[in-house]
């Protein structure tokens, strides 16, 4: 009966009602189609960074993360990937051997990290090889290859198919030398690597820093990050059998994390302020509506209506007019998320800034079933509780003066 | 009758101010001359270490949680500035050497019969998977250059004092360390070196185990680096055998004889 009366109420003035929809469905388009966007950004950066070496998720040995250490190891690494292949959240693992060492073209010597590799493996997992700019990766029948950072073959003034001399300890201590041919020179984008990171086949670093067959870290990734996550668990069960431990990617990349929460926590406010906005647009329109209708409830009041019952209805034509304009906004934006999903939206002139982050200048929202309902359902739920205003302005109504009003 | 006594007071306050002015000035002089005792005690140690040339023979093990590996080398040094370190055994490390020149260091290695220069951002790195870092190889001199000492206490040991001195890095000093607290004994033998980072927290502690007779000096023979953070890891080196006081011949020190040995 309410339910039926706030309806007809609500098209009686079918200008207004129309301009608060839309008011409404603007904003929560924008909220579902802001938030989708930016996911999808952060799912780029995390996938961009991530894929790049680290993977979704890695085995280490105890205590390795705090201070890496050649002789911190995992003994058996077959047992660690099979048993993680098995998941549905892994896809490929690569397990890798890490050495500190002093890299030394001639007189030129250079402070590097150098990582043994599996190809075949490494180039499922990190999409390193992608980023070979000059020669080529690493492969399965290699001997005495390396590839190198471009920043670092600079450094050393070393070129494709002249020889890098490595130095550094072994797992058991001893000195491990080694003398390499330059096959090919990665240009990732990220500092760091360029700088100071080299390849080099895994059997024979296993050979030059007397690993045994042991491996640092595995590296693993899944379809998708979330995919990964969600086989956190059975990865750390697996790790506990074995004597390690498990990273997930927030641990291997802290600070992009912690880049994002700040990034999100600025975006909060943002969508906070624009929910709040839109609530005093609408409460305004609904009070107004009241002063405007104080007759009407005086005469509803008047011919027996409960000031609860004739407040209720209101409250039910604030709410309606919150459902259909969010479920609007939901429409419009989830449909613009969905297609830009399929087309991306190119930011040209900033692929210097989007570098920095990892990002190509073409960028992709991701829209989920967080990111469709989250602002929208803040909205619902807030002009709901904002209803109480309006709902005790009537509760108060007296029904002679209210009928005399004017 | 006032204005006598007047003087008079005046006259007391100025002997009991004199009095203070001989006690400040005993005082001061006094610290002085520790800070110097320390001071000479640090040179007289370091002279002691490293005599005008060296010729030592020390064993180096390494141990870790899980391994422990032991190596046998032969060390020069002359000056303040210069060492040379071949090592002998175990067979897979021989012929690796280290050649340190000032603050530079030059590593040879056998099997790619090649040597190679140590870039300075890596100084601080493990000399040969050891606990000691290509720094302390080379700035061991900086504690007697860079630093400004205090006593902190004396005891005794042996029937030796003991003089523990804190060593604070002068004012911009290039050093790595934000404090050094060191025991000497009073013939000049080093019993101990603790290095504190900048926040003043314990990194790392070098502990004399035995003092001996060796070369016709007494001299600590038998040294452990143990970092402060890491447990069951340490790195114990013994001299076997030392002559001091040596003559070396003038090419000891260069990279063709780290790469080409005559001695």
């Amino acid at each position: 009966m309410l339910l039926h009366l706030a309806w007809r109420n609500l098209w009686r003035q079918k200008m207004r009602t129309v301009l608060t929809l839309l008011s409404m469905a603007l904003a929560s388009m924008i909220l579902v189609f802001m938030l989708s966007f930016q996911f999808g950004v952060y799912d780029t950066m995390k996938g961009n960074a991530l894929k790049l070496m680290d993977g979704f998720a890695q085995f280490q040995p105890e205590g390795y993360a705090d201070d890496p250490g050649i002789e911190k190891v995992i003994t058996h690494p077959d047992k660690l990937e099979q048993a993680a292949l098995k998941l549905d959240g892994v896809t490929a693992a690569a397990p890798r051997a890490t050495g500190f060492v002093i890299l030394a073209n001639g007189d030129r010597s250079y402070g590097a990290a150098v990582v043994g590799v599996d190809p075949a493996k490494e180039t499922e997992v990190s999409s390193l090889s992608g980023t070979v700019r000059d020669g080529r990766y690493l492969r399965p029948d290699d001997t005495d290859s390396v590839v190198i950072g471009a920043t670092l073959a600079r450094n050393l003034k070393i070129k494709l198919g002249d020889k890098l001399t490595l130095i550094g300890s072994g797992r058991d201590g001893s000195v491990a030398a080694d003398s390499l041919t330059v096959v090919g020179l990665f240009d990732t984008g990220m500092a760091d690597i360029d700088r100071q990171i080299a390849e080099m086949l895994l059997k024979r670093f296993n050979d030059t820093f007397a690993m045994q067959g042991a491996v640092n870290t595995i590296a693993l990734i899944g379809p998708t990050l979330s995919a990964t996550d969600a086989a956190l668990p059975g990865l750390q069960k697996i790790a506990a059998d074995n004597g390690a431990t498990v990273r997930n990617w927030g641990q291997l990349q802290p600070a992009l994390k912690q880049g994002i929460t700040l990034d999100f926590s600025t975006g909060i406010l943002f969508y906070v302020s624009l929910v709040v906005v839109v609530i005093f647009i609408i409460l305004n329109t609904l009070l107004m509506s009241v002063l405007e209708r104080t007759r009407e409830f005086g005469m509803l009041l008047a011919v027996g209506m409960k000031p609860g019952q004739a407040g209720g209805m209101v409250w039910i034509e604030l709410v309606l007019l919150a459902l259909i304009g969010n479920a609007l906004g939901i429409l419009i934006g989830g449909g613009l998320a969905f297609y830009f999903q399929q087309t991306g939206i190119v930011f040209s002139g900033m692929e210097g800034l989007l570098g920095q982050f990892g990002l190509s200048d073409k960028l992709y929202p991701t829209l989920s079933m967080l990111s469709a309902t989250a602002g929208p359902l803040a909205v619902v739920i807030s002009v709901t509780l904002a209803g109480i205003i309006p709902f005790r302005h009537i509760l108060k109504l007296n029904p002679i003066d209210a009928v005399g009003a004017n | 009758m006032m204005r006598l006594s007047n003087a008079r007071r005046a006259g007391a306050n100025k002997t009991i101010l004199m009095a203070a002015l001989a006690v400040v000035a005993l005082v001061s002089g006094a610290s002085s001359a520790m800070a110097a005792d320390a001071k000479a005690l640090m040179r007289a140690a370091f002279d002691n270490w490293r005599a005008k040339s060296s010729e030592t023979t020390v064993t180096m093990v390494i141990h870790r949680p899980d391994w422990e590996r032991k190596s046998t080398m032969v060390g020069w040094t002359e000056g303040d500035d210069l060492s040379l370190a071949r090592f002998t055994a175990p067979a897979k490390d021989k012929g690796n050497a280290t050649l340190i020149k000032k603050n530079q260091a030059w590593v040879y290695n056998p099997k790619l019969n090649q040597v190679v220069k140590i870039p300075s951002s890596t100084m601080a790195q493990a000399w040969m998977g050891s606990d000691f870092s290509y720094d302390d190889l080379s700035k061991t001199t900086d504690l007697l250059t860079r630093y400004t000492y205090k006593i902190l206490g004396t005891g005794s040991a042996g029937g030796h004092t003991v003089y523990t001195i804190k060593a604070m890095p002068k004012p911009g000093a290039p050093v790595v360390w934000g404090k050094q607290e060191v025991k000497i004994r009073d013939d000049g033998v080093f019993l101990e070196q603790k290095f504190f980072d900048q926040d003043m927290k314990l990194a790392r502690t070098m502990s004399v185990d035995e003092v001996g007779s060796i070369g016709g000096r007494i001299y600590p023979l038998v040294i452990t680096m143990h970092p402060a953070d890491k447990k069951g890891q340490w790195t114990r080196i013994t001299t076997t055998k030392a002559r001091f006081d040596i003559s070396l011949p003038g090419y000891t020190f260069t990279t063709s004889n780290l790469q080409n040995p005559r001695n």
